[in-house]
């Protein structure tokens, strides 16, 4: 049973009268433990993809099952949940709150699941030291260096225990180096037994994924693994 | 999502803009302390009136009055004895809805210290022991004339504050027991002194200092001007003498009034003694019942205009308040909507984001709201300040609470539509808002 199965999914958005197919019937599995990457050019639908795969949208048509919840008709409370259970996201620009210091933008996930206060703080704290920030915690993001940033937004990602981690060009706003090891982060993660899922138009980045899917036109290119 | 958390993160987001936040607040503190203060000014200008009311005898008070009788009793009006001392024993004995009754005969003589001074003619009331309480009467020394006063005929007097004052300038009211005055040339001793009446604006413009230019009606002068004797005494000592041919039973009443027991039962009070009346008259209609209801109806509908009008005024600023929210939360989402996109990321529910966005709408209305208190307070105290000769506005528990859910309302419906906007933004468009 694969962690994510895609049969025949299409995306059509409607832009006045025009139709515009950013999906044009993907199959895909992909399965638990993986370490996945999703180029392809900008406009190829590869963040269409990841939308669907992130529970951010729905499919026009087609099966879309992820953790054995089939969510191609779900409602926007169902995505919300999945969001908040079974997936993480890292984004590139870090998308985290100005005005929360870093344990509070790491808890906000929790907020959501309806956790007690301390579990709250405790969990906040545990997916802090795990990153390497716990003496960062009363900081705001301001504060804080690219690299750090992101590291709060692999701790909100990790804290509340997902399946699958989404990265979003998660390297693309910083320096090389740092980077490099905020890529080393997501290998630790994908060892320590989560799926990641990179979208990364970047090919030394996909190369050190063990999958790579090129999307084009909307359609799966090809398969590759390095 | 857990709701504590929805309210600090409401206070943090109001915080973080405090001006901006004070400035729509701005409108609910207006409207909730101008709320407050017109009720305040409302009851008090209530609670004043129902005091002046309470002086005058209350609603309870009801007066018979000579009428002419109708053109088709007008041959038989003749066969009526009138208003006699009989009617009000009859009332007494067969209107049991009737608590007290008061005859009332009234001659105007000369009254003078028995010590001297100019005699000066007054009003003098023959009155019975009814008479003190239908008046509500309270005494500032002495005692009210009793039963055993009227079937004695006694000469003993109480006197209004006023007469006091003019006979014996500067004594005071105890001393004036047992002095003795010259009614119509037959000395009385004074048994009773009446406290002084005054309506709740006069006895503050004295207490201030300032006059109140232009001398008013002044409701309460009769009251103060009274001169009481045992209705008996009245009789006996100077009528009797004056109308010769009239007995105690046929001499015609000055006034005659009664005081209903029993509010609720008004109506059936009336139709007891309008009976009681149309037997002792032998069916003559050459009496009428003046009845209170119509001049207390007045005013208290005056009240409530004035109630109404003030709060419409205090309401349209509410709205004004609320719509000044509603601006500043539409900004605040427009402002907000790539956080709102990381939260519905994060697993954020559309109902999550709507009630966090209600919730801030409501806090900032309640904080206003409170504020508004707050500031109620100084602007009756400002008011009691501009105009001292008005009743003392009351503000009340009831009132703050209206008005601060009235605040709260206005918050909360002002909340409602930027809170659906919030909560039906696309997480995908949000995310890559800039």
């Amino acid at each position: 049973m694969s962690l994510i199965s895609l049969e025949g999914v299409t995306k059509i958005y409607r832009v006045g009268d025009q139709e515009i197919r950013a999906l044009d019937g993907i199959d895909l599995r992909i399965d638990e433990g993986e370490f996945v990457a999703v180029i392809g050019p900008s406009g190829s639908g590869k963040s269409t993809l990841m939308h669907l795969l992130g529970c951010l949208d729905t499919p026009t048509s087609g099966k879309m099952e992820i953790c054995g919840h089939e969510l191609s008709r779900a409602g926007v409370n169902e995505l919300a949940r999945m969001r908040n259970r079974e997936i993480g996201f890292v984004f590139q620009s870090f998308n985290l709150l100005p005005r929360l210091d870093v344990l509070a933008n790491i808890e906000l996930p929790l907020i959501y699941s309806g956790l007690s206060y301390g579990e709250r703080k405790r969990r906040a704290q545990a997916a802090a030291e795990e990153v390497g920030l716990a003496d960062r915690l009363a900081n705001r993001p301001s504060q804080l260096s690219g690299g750090q940033c992101q590291r709060v937004a692999i701790a909100r990602a990790l804290v509340n225990g997902p399946r699958i981690i989404f990265g979003d060009e998660p390297t693309g706003n910083l320096d090389s180096s740092t980077g490099a090891k905020i890529l080393g982060i997501f290998e630790e993660l994908n060892a320590a037994g989560k799926t990641v899922i990179l979208v990364t138009h970047d090919p030394a980045i996909a190369a050190r994924t063990r999958r790579i899917i090129e999307i084009h036109d909307g359609r799966i290119l090809r398969e590759s693994r390095p | 999502m857990n709701f504590l958390v929805t309210i600090q993160t409401g206070l943090r987001e109001i915080g973080s803009h405090k001006f901006r936040s004070a400035l729509s607040m701005l409108g609910i503190i207006l409207g909730v302390s101008s709320l407050i203060a017109t009720m305040a000014l409302t009851r008090g200008i209530e609670e004043g009136t129902r005091t002046f009311m309470q002086q005058m005898g209350g609603l309870e008070l009801v007066r018979v009055l000579d009428k002419e009788p109708s053109a088709e009793m007008f041959d038989f009006a003749v066969l009526s004895p009138g208003r006699t001392i009989r009617d009000a024993h009859a009332i007494q004995a067969s209107a049991p809805l009737i608590s007290h009754v008061s005859p009332e005969l009234v001659l105007k003589t000369s009254v003078s210290r028995e010590d001297g001074g100019d005699p000066e003619r007054r009003s003098v009331t023959g009155v019975t022991p009814g008479h003190f309480v239908i008046g509500m009467q309270s005494l500032a020394a002495g005692r009210f004339l009793t039963d055993l006063d009227v079937s004695r005929g006694s000469r003993c007097v109480v006197i209004g504050s006023t007469v006091a004052r003019e006979l014996w300038p500067g004594v005071s009211a105890e001393e004036l027991i047992g002095r003795r005055l010259r009614i119509h040339g037959s000395p009385f001793e004074v048994v009773g002194v009446l406290e002084h009446y005054e309506r709740e604006e006069d006895r503050l413009a004295r207490a201030s200092g300032r006059r109140i230019p232009g001398r008013r009606w002044d409701p309460f002068r009769m009251k103060n001007q009274a001169v009481l004797i045992p209705f008996d005494t009245m009789f006996h000592e100077f009528l009797s003498g004056m109308f010769p041919e009239d007995s105690m039973q046929t001499m015609k009443l000055d006034a005659l009034t009664v005081r209903v027991g029993d509010l609720s039962r008004f109506p059936a009070a009336l139709e007891q003694v309008r009976a009681v009346l149309y037997s002792m008259h032998r069916g003559v209609d050459d009496f009428d019942l003046e009845t209170r209801e119509d001049w207390f109806d007045r005013v208290e509908s005056s009240v409530r205009a004035a109630r109404l009008s003030g709060g419409l005024i205090s309401a349209i600023s509410l709205v004004v308040g609320a719509i000044g929210i509603m601006n500043i939360m539409l900004a605040s989402i427009s402002e907000r909507v790539r956080e709102i996109g990381i939260r519905l990321a994060v697993g954020a529910r559309p109902a999550d984001i709507f009630l966090q966005i209600l919730v801030e709408s409501v806090l900032v209305s309640a904080i206003g709201g409170f504020l508004g208190i707050g500031a109620s307070f100084g602007l009756v105290e400002v008011l009691k300040t501009i105009s001292p000769t008005e009743n003392v506005p009351i503000i009340t528990a009831g009132g703050m609470l209206f008005s601060v859910a009235f605040a709260l309302v206005a918050g909360l419906l002002s909340g409602i539509y930027p809170a659906m906007k919030a909560s039906r933004l696309d997480p995908i468009i949000a995310l890559r808002y800039e």
